[in-house]
């Protein structure tokens, strides 16, 4: 009775919703290998939903939608890629058309997750907001847990994610259950350790041997690399499929794409630390630390020109000088009266 | 009265304790900075061979800084001398006796207890900011185990925004501290390291 005929019976069931999404996940996603996309799709599950790749249309999607909701509750997998827009009645992302009105993305989200096996939220604006959350947040965007509260959300971010997080930890959930999730609910497997701890040039950063400009191929500290604070494992696994590079092996920083406050708080890209903002002002860490240092300066600096003109400082010293200077004296007195 | 009595019965500006625990958290507090700035920014005037001993410097410094202030804060409150260091209704009734002093508008120097109401609004600072510059550096030097409390800041660059910030207030309060103890005459500079003015 299974939508895609018997043999999908034991294959488990999988719906990958897109919501506003740039659809970076899913094209990542295609460029697995061992098991690449298509051994996936027909070998490892029952993809009955692909908002991007499903061969069905219109009505024909919301009734396999709703037909697995119906007959699989709590036995299939949701991916969910993209925030969940709750400004503007929730229409900045559609699902379809269902029972003649609108089936937002936070609806569908909302029965789909109720119901779900496990969840899994695909790239960081799913995770945690991401680029599509990034302030002024236009569509009034949220993360899937923040809709899915009650539920455990598997985060698998990334922008893009790399193609083996996301298959690795829907195969280890079909395999072996829930892998080992960090506190963000990232999977340790693949979020353990620092980019900065498995960096190939971390000896450069121990040595303050740090690249000026993009393209050198020394540490990319100094030009706001944002490794320290990344939790990934881009330096060991890899990119392009064959795991042949990664963007500081290809001479420019990290971006901190898989941090909670990606993008926002990982801009400007090439600075170390994120902008100072204060209401009606934004200025950069390190012109803060100037404009303090300066205000410092001046600060004592003018004071200290009025402390010697007028004769106070040196006056101070004259005072502590003949204050010990009687000191002294008193003690030899005493010193003459005791022997 | 003896004159020598006099002499050894005055009670020191500074007791053993507080001077020996100010010269653990004034070069740990000092060295913190240093190493600090460069960790942000390297550069070769700071002195450092390299990040790596900047990151030693920093992190030896930070653990003596934190028992030193935990020991000082304990001191304070054993010996209830945190009077003497917080300001209090009299500290505020003094301050534009003191500002306008300050400001050389009076030329005659007003007698304060102890401490000069600048030098207890630095304190303060030091109080209120010291805590903040140890919680932020504990939570990225455990940024592994404290994962949880990251999330209070809503993410590792946004602390370490946070700790830069604090420690560009901690580098001002030092800078005015400073000021005030060179500017003062070299008693009140002899007597933290003999207690006697
Ligand atoms: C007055 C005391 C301190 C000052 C002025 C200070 C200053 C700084 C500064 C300016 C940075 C560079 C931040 C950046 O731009 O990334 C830094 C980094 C750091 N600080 Fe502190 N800090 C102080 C105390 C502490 C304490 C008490 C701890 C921990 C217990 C601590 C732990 C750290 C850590 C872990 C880093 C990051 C080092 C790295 O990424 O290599 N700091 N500190
Ligand atoms: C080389 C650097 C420093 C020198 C020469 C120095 C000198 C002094 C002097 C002379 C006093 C006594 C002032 C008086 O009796 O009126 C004092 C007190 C004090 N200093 Fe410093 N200081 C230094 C660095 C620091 C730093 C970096 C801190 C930062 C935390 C600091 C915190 C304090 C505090 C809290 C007191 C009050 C101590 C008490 O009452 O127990 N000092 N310092
Ligand atoms: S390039 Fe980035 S991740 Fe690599 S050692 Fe330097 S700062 Fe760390």
């Amino acid at each position: 009775m299974g939508l895609d005929g018997p043999e999908s019976k034991t294959k488990p069931v999988v719906l990958w919703l897109g919501t506003n999404t740039c659809a970076g996940d899913l094209l990542s996603f295609l460029n697995n290998n061992n098991p690449g996309y298509q051994t996936w799709v027909n070998d490892y599950v029952d993809l009955r939903y692909d908002y991007l790749l499903g061969v069905s249309q219109g009505p024909q999607n919301i009734e396999i939608l709703d037909s697995t909701l119906a007959d699989l509750p709590g036995r299939y997998i949701l991916i969910v890629e993209g925030t969940i827009p709750t400004n503007s009645y929730e229409f900045c992302s559609v699902i379809g058309i269902k029972n003649s009105e609108y089936w937002t993305a936070l609806q569908a989200v909302r029965e789909l997750g109720a119901k779900a096996g496990h969840i899994i939220a695909a790239g960081t604006c799913a995770a945690f907001g991401g680029p599509y959350a990034a302030a002024p947040n236009p569509t009034g965007s949220v993360p899937l847990q923040a809709i899915l509260r009650e539920r455990t959300v598997i985060n698998v971010p990334g922008c893009p994610i790399n193609p083996e997080w996301l298959m690795g930890t829907i195969n280890h959930l079909i395999l072996y259950g829930v892998p080992e999730l960090d506190s963000l609910n990232r999977p340790r497997l693949f979020y353990g350790q620092t980019i900065h701890d498995q960096c190939q040039r971390r000896a450069h950063f121990d040595n303050g041997v740090f690249a000026e400009n993009p393209g050198e191929p020394w540490c990319m500290y100094k030009l706001g690399c944002k490794g320290p604070t990344t939790y990934a494992d881009c330096p060991s696994r890899q990119w392009n499929t064959e795991h042949v590079s990664w963007p500081v092996k290809a001479n420019t920083p990290c971006i901190g794409c898989t941090s909670p406050e990606f993008p926002d708080g990982d801009m400007p890209f090439f600075e170390h630390l994120p902008d100072v903002e204060l209401p009606g002002i934004r200025m950069q860490a390190n012109q803060v630390g100037r404009w303090a240092g300066l205000f410092t300066a001046l600060g004592i600096g003018s004071h200290l020109a009025a402390n010697i003109v007028t004769g106070r400082l040196a006056g101070n010293y004259k005072r502590d000088l003949a204050s010990s200077r009687r000191k002294r004296l008193l003690k030899k007195k005493i010193l003459r009266k005791k022997f | 009265m003896d004159l020598t009595l006099k002499l050894k019965r005055k009670k020191p500006r500074h007791s053993l304790v507080a001077r020996v625990l100010h010269w653990l958290y004034a070069p740990s507090v000092l060295t913190c900075i240093w190493s600090g700035f460069y960790i942000n920014r390297p550069a070769k005037i700071y002195g450092f061979r390299n990040m790596n001993s900047a990151q030693k410097a920093h992190f030896i410094a930070q653990f003596t800084l934190i028992f030193a202030f935990l020991a000082r804060v304990y001191y304070a409150f054993q010996k209830k001398n945190y009077k003497e260091i917080l300001p209090n209704r009299q500290t505020i009734q003094n301050l534009p006796r003191f500002v306008r002093y300050e400001l050389f508008l009076n030329s005659k120097k007003p007698q304060f207890p102890k401490y000069n109401p600048g030098q207890k609004l630095l304190f303060t600072g030091f109080v209120l900011l010291l805590p903040l510059q140890i919680l932020t550096g504990l939570a990225l030097y455990f940024q592994d185990s404290w994962q949880k409390t990251t999330k209070i800041a809503k993410g590792l660059n946004y602390l370490r925004q946070l700790h830069f910030l604090v420690a560009l207030g901690n580098a001002i309060l030092v800078a005015g501290h400073l000021y005030f103890v060179f500017t003062q005459g070299f008693k009140t500079l002899k007597s933290i390291f003999t207690g006697y003015k």
